[in-house]
């Protein structure tokens, strides 16, 4: 339902990669939707305690804030694999070939970059709250019930590695790309054709129906 | 160089790499991580050794940012109102409203176009999002309007303008944060949203009606329904009036008697009874999985943002740009109202550049109290305001007229989500495409923002009450 | 190259208020004595998170920050001795001579160490008391059951007279007062007035005094060791300045709106004989201290000497 662009497969190494990597970007993109599921759940407890049993969740904003960092990291990198990531394409919509791959490519590698020194940056968040002299190796616990904090810290430097990965691939793929003057690289997301559109489009619409 | 200066290069050279290409979120952490070690390494005169010790500190301090940001109980919103669209989507909802919808006001001129738009708009009582009512609707609505043979640019455009009502009428993630951001009653934004979402509706139809009425070929009207036809459309459409009364009574009891909940519990519960009712209709593992996927997906865009422009914003605090701005404003020498609707004007501007929620994050922080300010400052009484109206109730007006121009922002070219989230569903469309075919809704949407200016009652008349 | 003059980023949250006047007072002093050479640059929220102000400290990206205890007790348990309940501290002064006291000691400088943090003074605050909606509870068997918005040593204080601790941000407690998902807030009266729980809820335990918060105003050390000695003199002699004038606004500006205040609102105000207040005191302070010192002495810490340190002051 959202935007999403499709990636192209075969049998090269690089494309298995892909494919081997898309797998784990899925089931930590799953853990993200279900961590959502799980707020919902949460909130259900929350009030049903308060109001029949006039003993709310303890912890309820300590369990929330635990939830957060799923969510909002596990999926990034599932997102960027399918292009999910939102961007001007007004410019890099214009190129062909050669120059098109050369420009991602060089956006990839800035980006690969900042997420390398984010993964620096958040390892160092994560290691304040963390001591393995202290109690529950922590040094840095939640406000009401004490939960230590150094394991959702931990989700950041977790989900910004795996997306280094994913674009260390989507740089080989680009690279290759601009290398070999390819028009359609596997594993990296693409703008279709439009008979291909179409025949997306048709599958699509016969599957699920709201 | 002083701060300010390097706060103004950097934000050129964010500019320049999001015209390049590079995907936003990134682009301002990017920009705000550069922004830090230039910041740091001048404090101690560019010395050489120095550089390594900048980088250092400037990597640590953007390191906070995500997790600290993201952790925070009033975000939690923004992924259940998510998610709430999408189970509505496997709930039948959005297809029970399109029909209904459909059924009974299609027979004006552009009628698939105004059925999509009150379609939209009673979808946006379940959605808390823009992007994803766009999503869905792009999927049910588009193919029926080009069935009929209307422009595929035009019926893009309806749909991405159709979205942002979501963000209006309540349920919404954004009105949660401007709440936030400003430190406001979320339950009184809520209800002060619902209003205008039905007059903006209601300007769009009328644009619609405009259209078709001037222009030859436009989408004909479509008629011939009975009305046992039209009856047999509501019952499906119905749960939702159940949802919104859910949400409403966890915010705001109208029998007088204690609210359920917080909004965030509201949000929740919402959820829950669209998630019930989607298993119902049938939905099943393979479509809840969906379901949680495109939740993570949206969402995780969403927070990617938050985040990468949060690291913008630490940068812009150290570099106190947002200082220089309040000053500037302040000093002003002309009519408050001139220089509200300057202000409005600016967030147009800015809002072409930037997505919405980056945008409130960015600004709000230095324009809100300036205009709490213009207005006579935040307990002002209405008798001695500038606007005729109290603090409290000036900082909801301001409210919904800001998130209504956040809304505007995205469906306004380059940057505008619901543009671009439309032509990502649909594979036969460009991005360019829709935005030629939203810019009528570009009236419609002045239309609305010189009534809310004018007749502030629209906005403050509901959270009177509460 | 050329000498550059001295300015140390200052980072605070919220907006100004009675909370911040010493900081800001501080920053005035320190130009004024240096001629403009030294200056403090506050920052209202701009720098960094509240709760991350102490982790700004330690990596060096300001050099100067206000924080609470309790928003991380694992990061400086030394100093969330002073936010035990009932520890009997009866005026702003008296909470300013234990602080100050109490940050010079060994152990607690070596805990704030670990942040590469020197704590230079305190934000004193008044006794924490409830402001709630409904029936007022005219003794504290009326608290049982009763949903309060609670935190820390106080949440834990309020559960053994049977309250029941809710916990949310400060932005959804008004919201929630007012739907009554809780029926009082405990706040010190500054943060009553700027969170507008008086403007909804009818009563105010004026006694209950279960405890309060400790903020401390920390500095990075490399940068207080990289001042010149005018820098630092002119610093550090501007602390007590600084804490009298915070004290005098304090008790004179904002303590003075806080009756009027509940007077205008027709709050009514409950109070509690010294029989009752003594037996919440012996029910909450024993075990809460018991644990702290336990909990704290696990960790390493020299907790039952903090303790007695800080109750034999409070004793003198
Ligand atoms: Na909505
Ligand atoms: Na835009």
């Amino acid at each position: 339902m959202a935007a999403h662009v499709p990636v192209l497969e075969d049998d090269s190494l690089l494309s298995r990669l892909d494919r081997v990597l898309y797998r784990v970007e899925r089931v930590l993109a799953l853990l993200s939707g279900l961590a959502v599921f799980a707020l919902m759940v949460l909130a259900v407890m929350s009030v049903g305690g308060r109001n029949f049993l006039n003993q709310p969740v303890p912890g309820y904003v300590d369990w929330i804030q635990q939830a957060m960092p799923l969510i909002a990291f596990m999926g990034i990198s599932f997102t960027q694999r399918d292009g999910g990531h939102i961007r001007m394409d007004i410019l890099i919509g214009a190129l062909k070939g050669r120059f098109l791959w050369a420009a991602e490519f060089l956006t990839t590698f800035a980006m690969l970059i900042l997420m390398a020194l984010l993964v620096w940056g958040t390892w160092a968040h994560f290691q304040r709250s963390f001591d393995f002299a202290a109690p529950m190796w922590s040094r840095d616990s939640s406000f009401d019930i004490n939960l230590p904090l150094w394991p959702a810290k931990l989700l950041a430097p977790v989900a910004f590695s795996v997306l280094c990965l994913r674009l260390g691939l989507q740089l080989w793929a680009y690279g290759r790309a601009f290398v070999l003057g390819l028009v359609e690289p596997v594993a990296v997301p693409l703008v279709q054709s439009a008979a291909e559109q179409a025949a997306a489009e048709a599958e699509h619409v016969s599957g699920a129906d709201g | 160089m002083e701060p300010i200066d390097i706060g103004i290069w950097v934000t050129a050279g964010l500019f320049l790499v999001v015209v390049l290409g590079m995907r936003v979120a990134f682009a301002a952490a990017l920009a705000g991580l550069v922004g830090l070690v230039w910041i740091f390494w001048s404090k101690k005169g560019y010395a050489g050794d120095d550089f390594l010790w900048a980088l250092t500190v400037a990597v640590k301090t953007a390191g906070q940012v995500p997790h600290s940001k993201v952790a925070s109980q009033a975000l939690s919103l923004i992924p259940t109102f998510i998610l709430i669209g999408y189970l509505a989507y496997y709930a039948g909802l959005t297809r029970a409203l399109f029909e209904a919808a459909k059924r009974w006001i299609a027979w004006v001129p552009g009628g698939l176009a105004v059925s999509t738009v009150f379609a939209t708009a009673g979808f946006a009582a379940v959605s808390g999002a823009s992007v994803a009512t766009a999503a869905v609707f792009a999927r049910i609505a588009i193919p029926e309007m080009l069935k009929i043979g209307y422009d595929k640019r035009f019926a893009a455009g309806v749909v991405a303008a159709g979205g942002t009502l979501a963000s209006l009428i309540p349920p919404s993630a954004i009105l949660v944060i401007y709440a936030i951001i400003v430190e406001q009653d979320v339950g009184k934004l809520l209800l002060a949203g619902f209003i205008p979402g039905v007059v903006s509706a209601c300007i769009y139809g009328l644009l619609i009606v405009g259209l078709a009425l001037t222009l030859k070929n436009f989408g004909p009207p479509v008629r011939g329904f009975t009305w046992g036809q039209r009856f047999r459309a509501l019952p499906p459409a119905l749960p939702i009036v159940f949802v919104v009364v859910t949400i409403i009574f966890f915010v705001y009891n109208p029998f007088g008697g204690d609210a359920w909940g917080t909004p965030t519990e509201g949000g929740a519960i919402g959820a829950f009874v669209v998630f019930l009712m989607a298993l119902w209709r049938g939905m099943r593992w393979p479509q809840f999985k969906d379901a949680l996927l495109e939740t993570a997906r949206l969402s995780v865009m969403i927070f990617t943002i938050i985040w990468g422009v949060l690291i913008y914003v630490r940068f812009l605090g150290f570099a106190d740009l947002p200082g220089a701005f309040s000053d500037w404003i302040t000093s002003l020498d002309q009519s408050p109202m001139l220089t509200l609707v300057l202000i409005l004007l600016a967030y147009a501007v800015l809002g072409m550049f930037m997505d919405a929620i980056g945008m409130l994050l960015l600004t709000l922080p230095v324009v809100y109290p300036a205009v709490m300010a213009l207005n006579g400052g935040e307990f002002v009484s209405a008798e001695d305001s500038a606007f005729g109206m109290s603090g409290p109730m000036c900082a909801i007006w301001f409210g919904i007229l800001v998130v209504k121009m956040a809304e505007f922002c995205l469906i306004t070219p380059p940057i505008g989500l619901n543009c671009f989230v439309v032509a990502g569903v649909r594979d036969d469309l460009t991005v360019q495409d829709v935005f030629k075919g939203v810019t009528p809704f570009f009236i419609a949407d002045a239309i609305t923002i010189a009534v809310l200016i004018m007749v502030p009652g629209i906005v403050l008349w509901l959270p009177s009450f509460a | 190259s050329e000498a550059l003059a001295t300015e140390w980023n200052v980072s605070l949250w919220g907006k100004r208020r009675a909370f911040t006047e010493h900081v800001e007072k501080l920053a005035e002093l320190v130009s004024e004595k240096t001629g403009g050479e030294f200056t403090l640059n506050i920052s209202y929220g701009g720098l960094s998170k509240n709760t991350e102000n102490l982790d700004g400290i330690s990596i060096g990206a300001f050099e100067m920050a206000q924080f609470c205890a309790g928003y991380h007790r694992d990061k400086n348990p030394s100093i969330t001795v002073l936010e035990l309940p009932f520890l009997g501290v009866e005026s702003l002064e008296q909470e300013r001579e234990i602080s100050m006291a109490l940050y010079d000691h060994p152990a607690v400088k070596a805990d704030l160490a670990r942040w590469n943090a020197t704590l230079l003074m305190p934000s004193p605050l008044p006794q924490y008391n409830f402001v709630g909606v409904g029936d007022a509870p005219r003794t504290l068997d009326d608290f049982k059951g009763l949903s309060v918005r609670a935190t820390g040593g106080i949440g834990a204080a309020m559960e053994t007279i049977g309250a029941v601790p809710t916990s949310m941000s400060a932005t959804e407690v008004r919201q929630a007062l007012d739907s009554g998902v809780v029926k009082a807030v405990s706040f010190a009266p500054h943060a009553h007035m700027s969170f507008g729980t008086i403007e909804t809820g009818s009563w105010w335990t004026t006694n209950l005094n279960p405890g309060t918060v400790n903020c401390p105003v920390v500095i990075n050390t490399d940068a207080l060791n990289a001042l010149s000695d005018t820098e630092r003199t002119a610093l550090l002699g501007s602390v007590d300045e600084a804490l009298e004038y915070y004290i005098d606004y304090y008790n004179n500006q904002t303590m003075a709106k806080w009756g009027p205040a509940l007077d205008e609102r027709g709050i009514e105000r409950v109070s509690y004989g010294p029989e009752e207040i003594a037996a919440f005191k012996a029910a909450a302070a024993g075990p809460a201290a018991t644990a702290w010192i336990e909990e704290n002495s696990a960790r390493g810490l020299p907790a039952q000497e903090l303790y007695d340190f800080v109750t034999g002051m409070v004793g003198q």
